[in-house]
């Protein structure tokens, strides 16, 4: 009504000037008869509201359709009325919600390709590695060694891949249980020991061996490995340990993973956990991608867990994943092996 | 002895890992087609199947499916698949675990022999004990004792590791990185100075039945096992 009102103000002020000009005319002419003036212009004004209200009944979907602005799309279309412009309005808005739609299809389309085959790759790379691996596991020359660092680099790095692209299809790929933290802790850090070894930086495990928290297992152990590695990998050659504690905040549980390594510089902390960020560290260091971090905040925030980062430049990194632990307590045992 | 069938379509997965079996004692042997893997498991008919998912022709799935129709034997899927809906798949069709790609021999043959084990009886139904011996130095990893010159001592699992590794590579030079690798999953808190707490109980242990200066230390290196010249009488 609004914006029908606001359309016609134009046309109502030109339609009183045209009158009033026709008046003006008649009565400069000599026309004394005001009466029929009068009566002249009440006619044609009752005609010209008439006009109105014809318009504003037979295009009130129009009007109503654009005032609320965030409609579905499906609702834009719906209309019953008949006149050209609601009719043309209609159809435009269809046509063009077509297109959209399949170039909206065709993109989800490509990128589905695209994940497919990604996925579908780095499968058929795991296979050369598992024989590099294979063929390297039992020689004992350095050669071998720093070969075996390089392969489990590119598997790494492969992971990577696989999580990220995995993340867009979280929910199909989400499993909660209750994990038994302590037991949860020692499996990571046992499968990556040679990690630990070849940097000369071991873990220092204090674990609750009673706690249990609610999580995806798979999903949980990628975030604390990126933790670990980036734990290990500044700390190598200045401290030997990595502390990874648990303890009880509130109703909260926290895990802690801390380094006495490099440290993160304050200018750098607030951005840690962007994409592509790599900060000072990172180009000091040439293994950082700048992904893993910003992983580890996506996939702590789909499984609702915090993460917290306290860095102190010199003296060592400490990061918290704090699990809401109210659940887990009380109704939730630990599973049975 | 134990009969393995590998259904691998990678020859040197398959290979790496018949000879791998080979060394632990178990017969393995690969699939050489895979239109006939059925006929192939019904003439070796194996103890244990080993079968990778993604096969020519059908999935590992479908052929666990043919298999189970037959026989009752441990199905071990090795894949590079590492998603939950994979591993559930195998085990709805029939499997009885899943290993991902890349895996170690360790973890491998801790599985197998798991399986083997529940499937036909303990170890001791199984005549093949493993048995390492160096010249008159025996070491029975399994009933965790050493012998040498008649004499016997008790090991713990880690201790019996380490002179594994030591009496296997003899005369060449074992890294502490490896040893540490070998003591890791027993020890949840490894560090340097454990390896070095045990490389002195091992050394401790060789004295008691007679044997000295056989483990040399090259520092910031490892460790070698001089066969010859500490184990004369």
């Amino acid at each position: 009504m609004k914006l029908f009102l606001k359309e016609h103000v134009p046309f109502t002020i030109f339609y009183f000037l045209q009158l009033f000009l026709i008046c003006l005319i008649c009565w400069l002419d000599g026309f004394t008869h005001l009466f029929t003036l009068l009566y002249a212009c009440l006619l044609s004004t009752a005609l010209y509201i008439s006009y109105l209200v014809y318009r504003y009944v037979s295009h009130r979907d129009f009007y109503m359709r654009l005032s609320p602005p965030a409609l579905q799309p499906e609702e834009l279309m719906s209309s019953s009325q008949r006149s050209p412009l609601t009719k043309a309005l209609r159809e435009f808005l269809s046509s063009q919600f077509e297109q959209f739609h399949n170039k909206l299809y065709a993109s989800e389309h490509q990128l589905n390709k695209q994940i497919t085959f990604i996925n579908q790759w780095v499968h058929h790379m795991k296979t050369p590695l598992s024989v590099i691996h294979l063929t390297i596991q039992d020689q004992d020359d350095p050669v071998f060694t720093s070969i075996q660092d390089e392969v489990d680099r590119i598997q790494k790095g492969l992971e990577t891949i696989l999580y990220t692209s995995r993340l867009s299809v979280f929910s199909h790929d989400f499993q909660a249980e209750s994990i038994s933290l302590s037991q949860f802790v020692k499996d990571v850090c046992s499968s990556h020991k040679r990690l630990f070894i070849r940097n000369r930086v071991y873990p220092s495990i204090e674990v609750d061996a009673q706690a249990v928290i609610a999580s995806d297992e798979k999903w949980l152990a990628f975030v604390l490995t990126q933790l670990l590695t980036n734990a290990v990998r500044y700390s190598a050659n200045i401290s030997q340990t990595v502390a990874i504690s648990s303890y009880k905040r509130g109703k909260q549980l926290v895990l802690e993973i801390k380094d006495f390594g490099i440290g993160i510089s304050p200018q750098d902390q607030k951005r840690v956990f962007n994409a592509y960020f790599t900060g000072e560290n990172g180009r000091k260091y040439q293994e950082s991608t700048g992904m893993g971090l910003y992983l580890v905040k996506e996939i702590c925030k789909q499984l609702n867990h915090r993460v917290e980062l306290d860095s102190k430049q010199g003296v060592g990194t400490s990061v918290r994943l704090v699990f809401q632990q109210n659940l887990a307590d009380s109704s939730l045992r630990k599973r049975p092996l | 002895m134990f009969k393995i069938l590998i259904v691998e379509d990678d020859p040197k997965i398959a290979c790496l890992l018949e000879e791998h079996l080979h060394k632990y004692g178990l017969e393995a042997q690969s699939v050489k087609s895979f239109d006939t893997i059925l006929n192939e498991f019904q003439e070796i008919n194996p103890h244990l199947v080993l079968l990778d998912v993604n096969l020519p022709k059908f999935d590992g799935f479908y052929w666990c499916r043919q298999i189970r129709a037959l026989s009752t034997c441990p199905i071990l899927f090795i894949s590079a698949r590492d998603g939950k809906m994979d591993q559930v798949m195998a085990l709805e069709n029939g499997a009885d675990d899943y290993i991902t790609k890349p895996f170690d021999y360790d973890i491998a043959i801790a599985k197998i022999n798991s399986h083997l084990r529940r499937a036909y009886g303990s170890y001791a139904a199984n005549k093949q004990e493993r048995i390492i011996r160096i010249e008159e130095l025996t070491l029975f990893p399994e009933r965790l004792t050493l012998e040498f010159n008649c004499k016997t001592v008790e090991l713990s699992h880690t201790e019996s590791k380490i002179i594994e590794a030591l009496i296997e590579k003899a005369e060449r030079v074992v890294s502490r990185d490896k040893l540490l690798e070998k003591i890791w999953d027993d020890q949840p808190f490894v560090d340097e100075n454990t390896l070095n707490v045990y490389m002195t109980r091992v050394r401790k242990k060789l004295k008691d039945i007679g044997i000295e200066k056989a483990v040399e230390t090259i520092r910031g290196t490892g460790y070698i096992f001089h066969a010859a010249r500490g184990l004369k009488r």
